[in-house]
């Protein structure tokens, strides 16, 4: 792995080049509603780069929350429709967090086994993600309990480490980041052979153990119909919320939005804490209550990801315990269940 | 780049009431390269989209032997079927498709095969009846059990009439006790119930099951009782779809996807999975 040093004027730098390239920059930016979201930024001011981690995950650089798919248009018996082809930039994806980086990669296997979504894959191809090593971790913060790091490269095209006298250093984690450190090579200068790094956070919640919890998970007899549903999602009020601010979240619903005899088909973010989510047109409804609706999501996380994506659908950024309007924390259950499985 | 989403644009060719708010669609392809060129196997299913409304999943309900045309059939229960329903013959449709496995004929080849539909089930059992009619000799017996809650609510009427006909089909047709009229001369009884008294063999042979979840849950039960083993019976799932090919993330019960590892499932397939359907 090489190493590339950032000068404390770095970003900056970065930045201008990025913009007179009219490659979009993606990172942790303060909204009006005071929140730090990731959003399209224009100067290195605008960075929040101190925020322990967004309010909302990065995933909407790839996976829009709102997405037309086509566009159709009605002539008589005739319908003519075309297929939307967006206009994707370059684009740098500056400050994520290493868990937020390592959940595109889980997100990936999703949207491109065996059917390739190429909306989502052509935003994937054409970004770079330079990702910031977290130097504090919050009370919600928990990547280390899922075998992830505050310092963990997986997703991560560059990974920068926050110097204590200012600047970054910069590891250049895949072929594609290298080949980006080359193409701003006046940016990224060569590191001292010593770089004196601030701390890298401490790993948090050590009493969850997810191999057990898929285990308990496996084992059908013992957790499909367990107590611990029930007495989660009686405090659930079914916002969904957790869904949205889910990094590896995937789950979308299709809907026609018409404008008299014409309109488009839009891809939109759902979830499946919404009692609507699996509801049958004949009235059944598979996950009828918010206890079927909670395992479904924990299970999807600790269980249908690994089994089908072999991939982790949890990443420990505790997004979903910060946005919660009712407090319910997914490590409190994590621990349970890694107490109930011993 | 290829866009899952967009769908193929289909004319509605024929329409058919088959019973109080079910419909046939018969569909051709309005791009001519489509038309001669899409296959697909029986048990699978598509898309299909009233633009402007939406889109809906339905099994593909004609034979797969028979190329350039595909049939639905439907019953209006929603927003989007109902806009499907109230679309005219010469009318356009949107259709992807199509996903999920298949029945395997493989599998049925030289067995006695039977096939237990209730009401709204028969469409997706039919592709499979037909495409077997078509390599009769292929098969063994072949036994048709079909129920529905009334007269009115049996699908396919001209084609069961067909089937009841042929020498080479036993076809048994049942409506629910008091859903029968004077001049009904078909078997009264819940569709299980008449299973098990039309008794077809087990040996040799394998079942088809689909209909209402409760249809299933007691048709299987009536099949074990006839000696059929879980992994000669047949059924297919149905959960709410979106994408169709496994990324909207609703039709999974536990990690199985039904629009990727199903519709169609062996018995002892449904057995082992968690109560999610």
């Amino acid at each position: 792995m090489t190493l590339k040093l950032l000068k404390e004027d770095g970003l900056k730098k970065l930045i201008e080049a990025l913009n007179k390239a009219d490659t979009r920059v993606v990172g942790p930016k303060r909204n009006k509603a005071g929140m730090v979201t990731y959003d399209d930024v224009n100067a290195d001011t605008e960075l929040e780069l101190d925020e322990v981690i967004g309010r909302y995950s990065p995933k909407d650089a790839f996976f829009p929350q709102h997405e037309t798919v086509m566009r159709y248009k009605l002539d008589g018996k005739d319908v003519h429709v075309k297929a939307e082809t967006p206009v994707i930039k370059e684009t740098v994806l500056l400050g994520v967090r290493p868990c937020d980086a390592a959940a595109m990669i889980s997100l990936n296997k999703v949207f491109t086994w065996d059917y390739v979504d190429t909306l989502f894959t052509e935003r994937q191809k054409k970004a770079t993600i330079i990702s910031l090593a977290c130097n504090n971790a919050d009370e919600s913060c928990f990547c280390t309990s899922v075998g992830f790091a505050p310092d963990g490269t997986e997703g991560s095209d560059i990974l920068l480490k926050k110097i204590k006298s200012g600047g970054y250093l910069a590891e250049l984690i895949t072929k594609e980041g290298e080949a980006f450190a080359t193409t701003h090579k006046s940016i990224f200068e060569n590191a001292p052979a010593k770089a004196d790094t601030v701390a890298i956070a401490e790993p948090t919640k050590l009493d969850i153990d997810i191999d057990r919890i898929k285990s308990w998970l496996d084992d059908k007899e013992k957790s499909w119909e367990h107590p611990l549903w029930e007495q989660l999602a009686a405090k659930c009020v079914g916002c969904g919320g957790c869904t949205f601010v889910c990094p590896t979240c995937h789950c979308f619903d299709i809907v026609d939005e018409p404008y008299g005899d014409q309109g488009k088909r839009v891809k939109n973010w759902d979830g499946c804490q919404f009692d609507h989510f699996t509801l049958h047109a004949s009235g059944h409804n598979p996950r009828e209550h918010q206890p079927q609706r909670w395992r479904n999501r924990f299970s999807c996380k600790f269980k249908i990801y690994p089994d089908r994506f072999e991939k982790k659908g949890c990443v420990g950024c505790g997004r979903c315990i910060r946005v919660c309007p009712v407090n319910l924390d997914i490590t409190e259950a994590m621990t349970e269940i890694t107490q109930i499985a011993k | 780049m290829h866009n899952l989403y967009v769908p193929h644009l289909m004319t509605i060719e024929d329409v058919t009431e088959e019973a109080p708010d079910v419909k046939t669609f018969h569909l051709v392809f309005k791009d001519e390269k489509m038309r001669e060129n899409f296959e697909f196997e029986t048990g699978q299913f598509g898309e299909y989209s009233a633009f402007g409304h939406g889109e809906c999943t339905f099994c593909i309900a004609s034979a797969s032997s028979r190329k350039g045309f595909i049939q639905c059939t439907f019953r209006r229960s929603g927003k989007v079927t109902d806009a499907l329903y109230n679309l005219e013959i010469g009318d356009t449709i949107g259709f992807r498709g199509p996903y999920g496995n298949t029945f395997d004929l493989e599998a049925m080849k030289g067995k006695n095969l039977v096939f237990v539909a209730g009401g709204i089930g028969l469409p997706p059992l039919r592709s499979l009846i037909l495409t077997v009619l078509d390599n009769r000799e292929d098969y063994g017996d072949i036994t048709i059990v079909y129920g529905a809650r009334t007269v009115k609510d049996l699908v396919y009427k001209d084609q069961l009439k067909h089937w009841a006909e042929r020498k080479d089909v036993k076809m048994v047709t049942a409506v629910d006790p008091g859903g029968e009229t004077d001049d009904w001369t078909g078997k009264v009884g819940f569709v299980p119930t008449v299973l098990e008294e039309t008794a077809p063999s087990s040996g040799n042979s394998m079942a088809v099951v689909c209909g209402p979840p409760v249809m299933i849950k007691f048709s299987l039960q009536s099949l074990e009782k006839l000696g059929f083993s879980r992994s000669d019976v047949i059924t297919t799932l149905e959960n709410r779809m979106k994408c169709g090919f496994g990324k909207c993330g609703r039709c999974n019960v536990g990690n199985i996807y039904v629009c990727k590892d199903g519709p169609v499932f062996t018995a002892e397939e449904v057995a082992a999975m968690p109560n999610d359907f």
